[in-house]
């Protein structure tokens, strides 16, 4: 396939064709067709003759795990990337865009998985920039404004177009950037994980328009990590999988587990076998002291006051959605912010001073959920980054001796399986997973008697996610004491022994984890409690 | 009654509406300068005012004040579009004496008055272009490349501006056209209350009202904030604006009005000297910030800027007029940056617990730089965490 | 997750010595200094009746030559750098510097000025000492706007490098004075082990720095508040009390090359002493492989920067140009050397290299 110039006929199914495709969805032409692209970062090979096509007035999802190759095909069809091989057509025409404006200008709208919006101009200059009404060579406010209003009333989004972008909530945001790639007369619009931070009446308002844009005869590329949304939206899914294609199906021809098994690569037996690797169940006994205790612990605009308690050699897991305060739990409970409400006490002893040194001392780390901006100190080694929490906590003037330093950074090179095995590379040229590990490292190089663990597994592969839950549950074994959180409840129930349930900043229930605590029941418990309210 | 009550209410409903606006934090470093500029006109007005019928507060006074500081507006303008983008123009002083002594140089060889000038703005928007290409193209970071241009321009001025001698002097520029031009101007008024607009001044505000509309009605200006952001302007690019382009435009547009400002600076000094304009820049910047503009970028507006070189006129105003040395008037300086810098300081952090509580977490500037290193250093994080 | 290229990762851990040297951070600096001191040495080679560039000779047990007036020359130019060096590292920058040396250096002599034994040992040691507290004092204001008020580095110290002469010329009562006292000269004009004094006392200061920062775990401490200064704060790492440090020493720093700057003069001029010479000292750094943006710092670099910056002044005379057109000839210098280093053309031969090892590994079979 690679590297066959000209057009594919459509009428000539596709090596990896399901029977019954053509029929489900109305199409006469492909709208775009992707053949064989392949794109190389250094070390990376981000697509590897990946093909992809989308007919008018489909909504088509793309599927796949971090880094399958998802964001990295949506830009290379946006032109922010250029393929290294392989063509891109678009309504059968080759084209090979150099920058996002002749994308646009082709008629291919993208709302981008990392906000990439201005949040310094108003929600107006937004909404319109590339498309503002004009008198001459300037722009007219009043009737950008009116236009803008137009556009985010379809999302039943009603706020003041000449307020600042930056000002507004995430979800906020994200629907105008959505309003933004509605207000063009597109022909391709592609939603990269436009979903993450809104509502669900949000997610409805937003399935409504998509839907009267199908309706219209947009081809919309939906890309989304809730599979209920994919399920409840999408006509067909793609899968990729490690800058591959896995293959192509029409939505309700595949069955969950089946598309789960897809994107992860390995069948139903095997992940049941990962699943039963991590010790779940087992029940720590609690009469021994509480290694922290937060009582009726809270900070106004961060968290609603909170008990929690976590013992040594027990892992205690935080389960919510994004939003619902788990991160600030932790936040709160390493002492980075000052709590305005209750107390915090760690091994018998009231905290007082709430900044990450005076933590150290208390032998608490936090293993922060932003890994590039909070954890990671790129252009520094391997080595550096694994001792800085412990350089920090002795203070600039006792630097660690050569010799003990060789020691922990060997050690935790080892135990951890950190490749490449050279400790003074940058770490920054480590892949996530890896970097992931070097971040523990760093806090088991302090011999914490707390972790906070804030999506230690995000971004990682299958395999580096099994190993480091392992490494977790050994740790505890061993007498730490964890707090676990995860976005992927299937993780916090495998690893936990508790588990705190939180919804909308506030804890709302404790569980000890049994067989009989499912996922489903949790999330039962999150929407229950959205009923009393 | 009931109607007073009803005004009363329609006033208070309006004053809310529009106050919110007002004190909305983007506005509230303006409103900081512009009632700075206020309170040192009233104590002006209170402490110099009222002999034999002198008022401080007048057209003679205010246009006086105008057209001693023309050249630092235009030159504080094409600043503001240097700053709001996330950068800095350290060159402008340079680039003020190349542009003054390239006209006491060209107009005496018989070079037509209009050709020369055109000639001498065109050297600042050249200046500029090579800082733009060095920060673009180069990836260099703009203090450096303008300081590199700062060198280039002092120096060429220093070779240019020496007289038939070959000795570096201050040059009288003596050109029947150019005094002209420099004495013109439309007088308004009678006998004392006499007042005066000069060419500098309106060209001035030409620059102004210019500047308003490119950095508020045209795309440009959207990709000026945009690159301000402090992505290194990727969503703009992805928005289908181009910045990289028009990063290089704006140091173009920061080196013509250099070259403007310069053109009005041998006006007002009628000499061109490769010593004009030592530490301009600084008063450039000065003003910019006094201004309300955060040097961080993204977060400001022309008008601001002319504001502020107006509060930094005043000082220069006043200080003699109290009877101290001229270097106070550097003192002063000092403390009005640091009130300003203490104000936006406490406005930022106002806002930022305030999105805080709203749940709006947006990584701050630490994190914002961190996240353009690792942007444009290495794609291969990104492809690999994404 | 994807796998690493093999070559690639063959390329990041057995670089060809070639490459490693060509694209090492102190290549374009050093290579800039060679030829810089090669062609002088071309300009001036020196005949019976003058000295040539290289020629050193001993007069009455002291050092004399061009090398030891460049030497002299960088010597106050050295040691704002080495501040400006770790505060850059930081992600900072500290314009203040050269005011801080008029301020330090006013302080100090209108001291001396004050004092009726300004002759004496004791009395100069409390005028210098009051110098260095100045410097310092300036630097923690510094330190404490950068540190605990969080306001950027650069307008930090903008405040001071605008109203810090002006204070200067306070204290000085706006007059230029010079004074007497052999003591303090001996700072700018005494030889020590035959070398000029102030040479010696700053490579003593370098020495101290450069050890002491590689030695503790301050170097590690500071790059890493300049790469990511949340992370750094997250991992413990005391950001605000380093800051503070940091930002005291370069003020300390800038103290004592204001000293050593008047010494030989011993002249009052709030106005030209240290004029200009924090960009300078910011050129030291950067010819020295410091990234403007923060990290990673090289000290090593900084100072053959403040050689390089500390020659070209006197290169335009050797050359036989007339004086004036030295900032022409910095400007050419600096736009060379920062084009050389930058990331552009670094990446572009990173990738030519990688290019041609790929084919190389591909022509040989293994």
């Amino acid at each position: 396939m690679v590297g066959i110039p000209g057009h594919t006929p459509p009428h000539l199914p596709h090596p990896f064709d399901l029977e019954g495709v053509l029929s489900a969805v109305d199409q006469t032409t492909e709208i775009v067709t992707v053949t064989g692209a392949s794109i190389s970062f250094p070390g990376v090979r981000a697509l590897d003759g990946v093909d992809f096509r989308l007919f008018p007035g489909e909504i088509h999802s793309l599927m796949g795990e971090n880094g399958a190759g998802k964001s990295t095909l949506i830009k290379a069809l946006t032109g922010v990337y250029q393929l290294d091989s392989g063509t891109v057509e678009i309504a059968g025409e080759q084209v090979r865009f150099t920058s996002p404006v002749q994308a646009q200008a082709a008629g291919i709208s993208t709302v981008y998985q990392e906000l990439n919006l201005i949040s310094n101009l108003t929600v107006a200059e937004n909404v319109m920039l590339g498309h503002e009404p004009k008198r001459g060579p300037l722009i007219r406010t009043r009737a950008m404004r009116e236009a803008a209003t137009e556009h985010l009333e379809r999302l039943h989004l009603r706020i003041d177009p000449a307020s600042m972008l930056g000002s507004h909530m995430i979800g906020v945001q994200q629907l105008c950037a959505i309003a933004r790639a509605t207000a063009v007369q597109a022909k391709v619009l592609i939603l990269d994980e436009p979903t993450s931070s809104l509502d669900k009446t949000e997610v409805d308002a937003l399935f409504s328009v998509m839907r009267d844009l199908k309706a219209q005869g947009v081809a919309i590329i939906f890309i989304s990590h809730f599979l209920d949304q994919v399920y409840e939206i999408a006509d067909r899914i793609t899968v990729l999988r490690n800058g591959k294609l896995v293959g192509e199906w029409e939505t309700t021809q595949l069955p969950k587990f089946q598309l789960i098994s897809h994107m992860v690569g390995k069948t139903a037996d095997e992940l049941a076998a990962i699943a039963g690797e991590a010790a779940a169940g087992e029940r720590v006994t609690q009469d021994a002291e509480p290694l922290a205790q937060a009582i009726g612990l809270g900070r106004r605009g961060m968290i609603e006051p909170f008990d929690l308690d976590t013992y040594p050699g027990e892992i205690v897991g935080l389960a919510g959605l994004l939003g619902s305060g788990r991160t600030e739990v932790a936040r709160l409970l390493y002492g980075l912010e000052r709590p305005d409400h209750g107390t915090l006490t760690v091994r018998g002893r009231q905290v007082r001073r709430f900044a990450p040194r005076h933590s150290l001392r208390r032998q608490v780390a936090y293993s922060t959920e932003d890994r590039k901006v909070e954890g990671v100190v790129g252009d520094l080694t391997v080595r550096e980054n694994i001792l800085l929490a412990l350089q920090a906590r002795r203070g600039p003037f006792k630097p660690i001796g050569k010799k003990e330093a060789d020691e922990l950074v060997n050690k935790f090179m080892t135990s951890l399986d950190i490749t490449p095995a050279n400790p003074d590379l940058p770490i920054k040229n480590l892949s996530g997973g890896n970097q992931q590990k070097v971040l523990l490292a760093r806090w088991l190089a302090i011999s914490p008697a707390l972790l906070l663990l804030d999506e230690p597994l995000r971004g990682i592969d299958v395999g580096t996610k099994a190993e480091i839950q392992r490494i977790i549950a050994d740790l505890a074994r061993q007498g730490m004491s964890v707090v676990f959180i995860s976005s992927e409840l299937e993780e916090v129930l495998r690893i936990s022994h508790r588990i705190a349930i939180m919804r909308d900043r506030r804890k709302i229930g404790e569980e000890v984890n049994s067989q009989t605590l499912t996922s489903s029941k949790i999330f039962e418990t999150i929407a229950s409690s959205q009923e009393l309210r | 009654m009931s109607s007073a009550l009803q005004w009363i209410n329609r006033a208070g409903a309006w004053g809310v509406k529009y106050g919110k606006v007002l004190f909305a934090s983007r506005f509230l470093p303006v409103i900081g300068t512009l009632a700075t500029l206020v309170i040192m006109l009233i104590f002006g007005q209170i402490r110099y005012s009222g002999r034999m019928g002198y008022s401080f507060v007048s057209l003679p006074v205010l246009t006086a004040l105008l057209q001693n500081n023309a050249y630092l507006i235009v030159l504080a303008i094409g600043m503001t579009f240097v700053i709001l983008s996330g950068g800095i123009d350290l060159s402008v002083g340079a680039v003020v004496a190349l542009t003054t002594v390239v006209i006491a140089r060209l107009l005496p060889v018989g070079v037509p008055l209009g050709i020369t000038l055109i000639i001498a703005v065109l050297v600042g928007t050249a200046m500029g272009l090579l800082i733009g290409v060095m920060v673009q193209s180069f990836g260099i970071q703009p203090f450096i490349a303008s300081l590199a241009v700062l060198f280039l321009a002092r120096g060429l001025s220093n070779v240019i501006g020496v007289d038939e001698n070959g000795v570096v002097r201050s040059l009288a520029i003596v050109h029947e056209g150019f005094a002209k031009l420099a004495s013109w101007s439309i007088k308004f008024g009678e006998g004392r209350a006499i007042w005066r607009i000069n060419a500098s001044v309106l060209i001035a505000i030409a620059v102004l009202i210019i500047a308003y509309l490119v950095l508020h009605h045209t795309r440009f200006g959207r990709t000026v904030y945009g690159i301000g952001q402090g992505d290194n302007g990727m969503a703009a690019g992805l928005m289908g604006l181009n910045p990289e382009r028009s990063k290089i435009a704006i140091y173009m547009i920061s080196g013509t009005c250099a070259g403007i400002a310069g053109v009005l600076f041998a006006l007002f000094m009628q000499t061109g000297f490769c010593q004009h304009g030592i530490g301009m820049e600084l008063d450039a910047i000065a003003a910019v910030v006094i201004g309300g503009t955060l040097l961080a970028g993204g977060s400001g507006f022309v008008l601001g800027s002319a504001a502020g070189v107006l509060v930094y006129g005043l000082i220069f105003v006043f200080i003699p007029r109290e009877g101290l040395d001229a270097t106070w008037s550097r003192i002063f300086m000092g403390v009005i940056l640091l009130l300003f810098v203490l104000l936006q300081r406490a406005i930022t952090v106002r806002g930022e617990k305030r999105s805080a509580g709203h749940g709006a977490k947006k990584p701050q500037l630490a994190s914002k730089k961190a996240s353009i290193d690792e942007g444009h250093r290495d794609n291969r994080t990104e492809v690999n965490d994404e | 997750m994807s796998q690493l290229d093999p070559t690639s990762r063959q390329s990041v851990k057995a670089p060809n010595f070639v490459i490693q040297v060509f694209t090492h951070r102190l290549f374009w600096p050093v290579v800039g200094l060679i030829l810089l001191w090669v062609a002088c040495g071309i300009a001036l080679p020196g005949s019976d009746t003058a000295p040539g560039f290289w020629s050193i000779t001993m007069m009455d047990g002291h050092l004399f030559g061009q090398i030891i007036d460049i030497l002299r020359a960088a010597a106050p130019i050295l040691l704002l750098a080495l501040g400006m060096c770790l505060v850059i590292a930081t992600g900072g920058i500290d314009l203040s510097v050269g005011a801080v040396m008029a301020l330090s250096s006013s302080v100090s002599l209108s001291y001396l000025i004050s004092s009726p034994t300004r002759e004496t040992l004791p009395t100069v040691l409390i005028a210098i000492g009051l110098g260095l507290l100045t410097g310092l004092v300036v630097g923690l204001f510094n330190g404490t706007m950068v540190a605990r008020l969080k306001i950027q580095p650069f307008i930090a110290t903008l405040i001071i490098m605008v109203a810090g002469r002006g204070v200067a010329f306070a204290f000085t009562g706006g007059r230029i004075e010079s004074v007497v006292s052999p003591p303090f000269k001996f700072l700018g004009s005494g030889f020590v082990l035959s070398l000029p004094t102030q040479v010696v006392i700053v490579t003593i200061v370098a020495a101290i720095v450069m050890i002491s920062v590689r030695m503790s775990a301050l170097g590690v401490l500071v790059e890493s508040i300049g790469v990511n200064r949340q992370a750094s704060f997250l991992a413990g790492v005391p950001a605000s009390s380093i800051l503070m440090l940091v930002y005291g020493l370069c003020g300390l720093l800038a103290g004592l090359a204001g000293m050593i700057y008047v010494a030989p003069t011993m002249a009052t001029n709030a106005n030209a002493i240290g004029l200009m010479l924090e960009l300078d000292a910011i050129l030291c750094v950067v010819l020295g492989g410091t990234a403007l943006s923060g990290g990673k710092f090289y000290l090593s670099g900084t100072v053959v920067g403040a050689l390089l910056v500390a020659t070209l002044p006197k290169a335009v005379i050797y050359f036989g140009f007339p004086m004036q057109i030295t900032p022409l000839f910095k400007g050419l210098v600096i736009l060379i050397i920062c084009i050389a280093q930058s990331q552009t053309l670094r990446d572009q031969f990173a990738r030519r290299s990688l290019r041609r090892s790929v084919a190389l590994a591909e022509g040989s079979p293994s």
